[in-house]
């Protein structure tokens, strides 16, 4: 554990660690561009140049392991600050500095870099033209890239990740020197099964998210911590957002699950939570759906449900175990009904996690593990068919997404047998059976923890309340993708999460133990009373605040 | 003069690319003398550029695949260095040299000529397929500026009379 003095403070770190992450231990901000925690150090951008004492040229911070008694000079270094600046100017030299319509800026570790450190003051010796690229400055690199040759840095960041990370070694340097542009074999498109990451990692606007381009700008975005819904790996997310809409997922450093990564499946995902196809609670009444309000929900839902002559639950692998619990607690044992997690097992995914090794999803759901860990019975297509034949009875479906085959005609037909209680958010033909459906607002809009394929416990924070109106696409939706998006004007709406639903209806019907007013409490009463999550403390389950997303993701670049 | 022409095989034969046993051969006998297969990329690059005259998507991706290597990251090699042609050269590939020495020599001259005569300019080739110019830098025979290399010959101390006598010459042969 060496232990070295940075700009007078001194930390101590762990053996091998580099000057730029010892510097971050102590709270001071070595700059970097080529640097990425999780990629291999090439020392090659030349800005993080530091002066060590007792070392009479300048070393560069990420490739120089701390060492025992070290006195490392960064901030305070003139002669570094010197290095510094002669390195932004052959940077900015030929850099288009067209932030201001560079979809990068907020989170553009060269502008950050110029604006703070440099106090944006810029002088060049250069009397040619810049380097240009032409027909590079926006070219679609792969399905998801977009490529601005023009505004890169040669850092090779998105060239280590294609061939360290997602292994598809498919980025390449091509021609040399001033020349040196960023390409795919004979210019093939960008086919990767993580390229969005690319994109991240790429410091500058030279790679961007198509999908994500002129949406938003990035100072706007809040990020709440999330987990991936996807799969059952559960990759560590920021949900980015402005005024109740979603705009893109960002990957959240967790080094067991995801390191910085994302991929492009889940990634993409962000924008299906913006789907709201049931605003308020309905009944059906003679044939039709009337609005009620959860007011009436309760007390007539709970008289009927104990009134059930037998009672199927239909849970899903989607649902927090929060959800989960309450689900098996009330159905299941207050109401003596019978009740299981579809489990669809979906595309394989794989996610390298922060030693480099590859993880692999067991099944297309965020939270299987975690209704297996509760001792729920779960099922395939055919089991979950099999089990809505059975006896004629009160049917509840807590997610119709559980599973594909629910939308299948074996499916919708026993359901049409008898009463049927939906709750949903997207479009689903379940609905037009339903007597009630209820709407659940997306995870975005909802709290709790799911279990991952790794078997960690991990929590998702809500990002904001349920949108109360949608618009039609036309106005200004994301993409062809996302029918509706959230109106931000307007009160919230009426999509509860299930949690709250059931703690409600626990209320109404007199179980006690039940009634409870928060994910936290639920998680509580499962750590005391569950053997499987004995021990595990909400608190301690990960930093859940909201973070401005640009200043956090510098971290990842 | 002994120079002999280019011959490149054509895109359409070499769009997927087999190495045949002798190719092999000396591929094999390459790998043993580099420490690691990476390490044999421009050798190997250069037997091939031998054999087809020229380097194909199709060849790097055979030594890519060779070699375990991405084809990207050969194409990045290949790309890096002037001498690998990614497309299919002329039959007599002129390199002038434009430093200092042979350019105060009579090689700018040498240069002017050479566009004017063939009708093309640096980077270019004549329609027939003949000639292809390519401008360079310092060829390491200042001694004997100005130098223009022919494929792999070079020609030292020329002036404009002994240069079109050696075109002529490669003209005539055909
Ligand atoms: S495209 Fe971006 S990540 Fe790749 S080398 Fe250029 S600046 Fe670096
Ligand atoms: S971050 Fe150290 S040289 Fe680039
Ligand atoms: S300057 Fe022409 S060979 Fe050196």
């Amino acid at each position: 554990m060496p232990k070295l003095t940075i700009d007078g403070r001194t930390v101590e770190v762990a053996a091998g660690t580099n000057l730029i992450e010892a510097a971050r231990a102590a709270g001071i901000e070595i700059p970097f561009f080529c640097y990425h925690p999780y990629l291999t150090v090439v020392g090659q951008c030349r800005i993080c140049m530091v002066e060590i004492q007792g070392q009479p040229r300048l070393a560069v911070a990420c490739a120089t392991p701390a060492a025992e008694g070290m006195v490392v000079k960064s901030e305070t270094s003139e002669r570094a600050r010197e290095a510094r600046e002669a390195v932004m100017e052959f940077l900015l030299a030929n850099h288009p500095l067209d932030c201001p319509v560079c979809d990068q800026a907020g989170e553009c570790l060269l502008q950050d870099h110029s604006m703070e450190e440099q106090r944006a003051t810029f002088t060049t010796h250069m009397t040619e033209t810049r380097r240009t690229f032409p027909g590079y400055e926006s070219r679609l690199i792969g399905p998801h890239v977009i490529q601005n040759q023009n505004r890169c840095i040669h850092c090779s960041r998105c060239i280590r990740f294609t061939q360290e990370i997602s292994e598809t070694s498919a980025l390449t340097y091509k021609s040399r020197s001033n020349s040196t542009f960023i390409d795919t074999f004979d210019g093939k498109p960008f086919e990767d099964p993580m390229s969005g990451c690319a994109a991240d990692v790429c410091p500058v606007g030279a790679l961007t998210v198509r999908g994500f381009r002129f949406r938003k700008r990035a100072w706007k975005l809040r990020s709440t911590p999330s987990i991936c819904p996807g799969c059952s790996i559960g990759c560590n997310i920021f949900i980015e957002h402005h005024e109740r809409v979603v705009y893109r997922f960002s990957p959240r450093e967790n080094p067991g699950v995801n390191a910085t990564w994302l991929c492009d499946y889940g990634r993409f995902l962000a924008e299906s939570l913006n789907e709201q196809a049931y605003l308020h609670p309905q009944r059906r009444v003679s044939g039709q759906l009337a609005r009620a309000t959860w007011g009436e929900v309760f007390p007539a839902l709970s008289t009927e449900l104990k009134a059930a002559r037998s009672l199927r639950v239909v849970a899903s692998a989607n649902l927090s175990n929060e959800e989960l619990y309450l689900a098996r607690e009330l159905f299941g044992r207050h109401l003596k009904g019978e009740i299981v997690v579809p489990v669809f097992p979906g595309e394989p995914r794989r996610m390298k996690n922060g030693k480099r090794e590859w993880l692999t999803s067991t099944d297309a759901h965020p939270n299987s593990h975690g209704a297996r860990r509760l001792g729920m019975a779960t099922v395939d297509g055919e089991g979950l068919v099999r089990f809505l034949r059975g006896a004629a009875g009160t049917t509840v479906i807590l997610d119709p997404s559980a599973h594909p085959s629910l939308a299948s005609e074996e499916a919708l037909q026993a359901l049409g047998r008898g009463p049927l209680v939906a709750f949903a958010r997207a479009k689903h033909p379940v609905a037009d059976l339903a007597g009630w459906l209820l709407p659940t607002p997306s995870l975005a809009s909802n709290e709790g923890t799911f279990v991952s394929s790794t078997g960690s416990v991990q929590r998702f924070a809500p990002a904001f309340a349920p949108p109360g109106t949608v618009h039609r696409t036309a106005t200004g939706a994301m993409s062809p993708t996302c029918p509706t998006i959230a109106s931000p004007w307007g009160p919230p709406g009426e999509a509860r999460p299930l949690w709250v639903v059931l703690s409600s209806l626990a209320r109404e019907m007199g179980v006690a133990t039940l009634d409870l007013s928060s994910p936290a409490d639920i998680f509580a009463l499962m750590a005391r009373t569950e053997e499987s999550f004995a021990g595990v403390d909400w608190e301690e389950l990960g930093v859940q605040r909201e973070q401005r997303s640009y200043r956090e993701r510098q971290h990842v670049g | 003069m002994s120079t002999r022409p280019l011959v490149a095989a054509r895109p359409e034969t070499i769009a997927e690319v087999t190495f045949d046993a002798t190719l092999e051969e000396r591929i094999v006998d390459l790998l043993r003398r580099y420490p690691t297969r990476r390490a044999a990329i421009l050798p190997v690059l250069w037997l091939c550029q031998e054999r087809y005259g020229w380097i194909s998507p199709g060849v790097i991706r055979a030594v890519a695949q060779r070699l375990g290597e991405s084809p990207a990251f050969v194409e990045g090699v290949v790309s890096f260095y002037t001498m690998y042609y990614t497309r299919p050269p002329a039959r007599y590939v002129l390199q002038v040299c434009t430093t200092l020495s042979c350019a105060y020599c009579g090689g700018k001259e040498l240069v002017e000529h050479l566009k004017g005569r063939l009708g093309i300019s640096f980077g270019e080739k004549t329609p027939d397929g003949e000639f292809q110019l390519i401008g360079v830098q310092c060829l390491g025979a200042c001694g004997g500026a100005p130098v223009v290399q022919i494929n792999d010959d070079y020609f030292e101390q020329l002036d404009i009379k002994r240069l079109d006598g050696l075109l002529d010459e490669l003209t005539g042969r055909r």
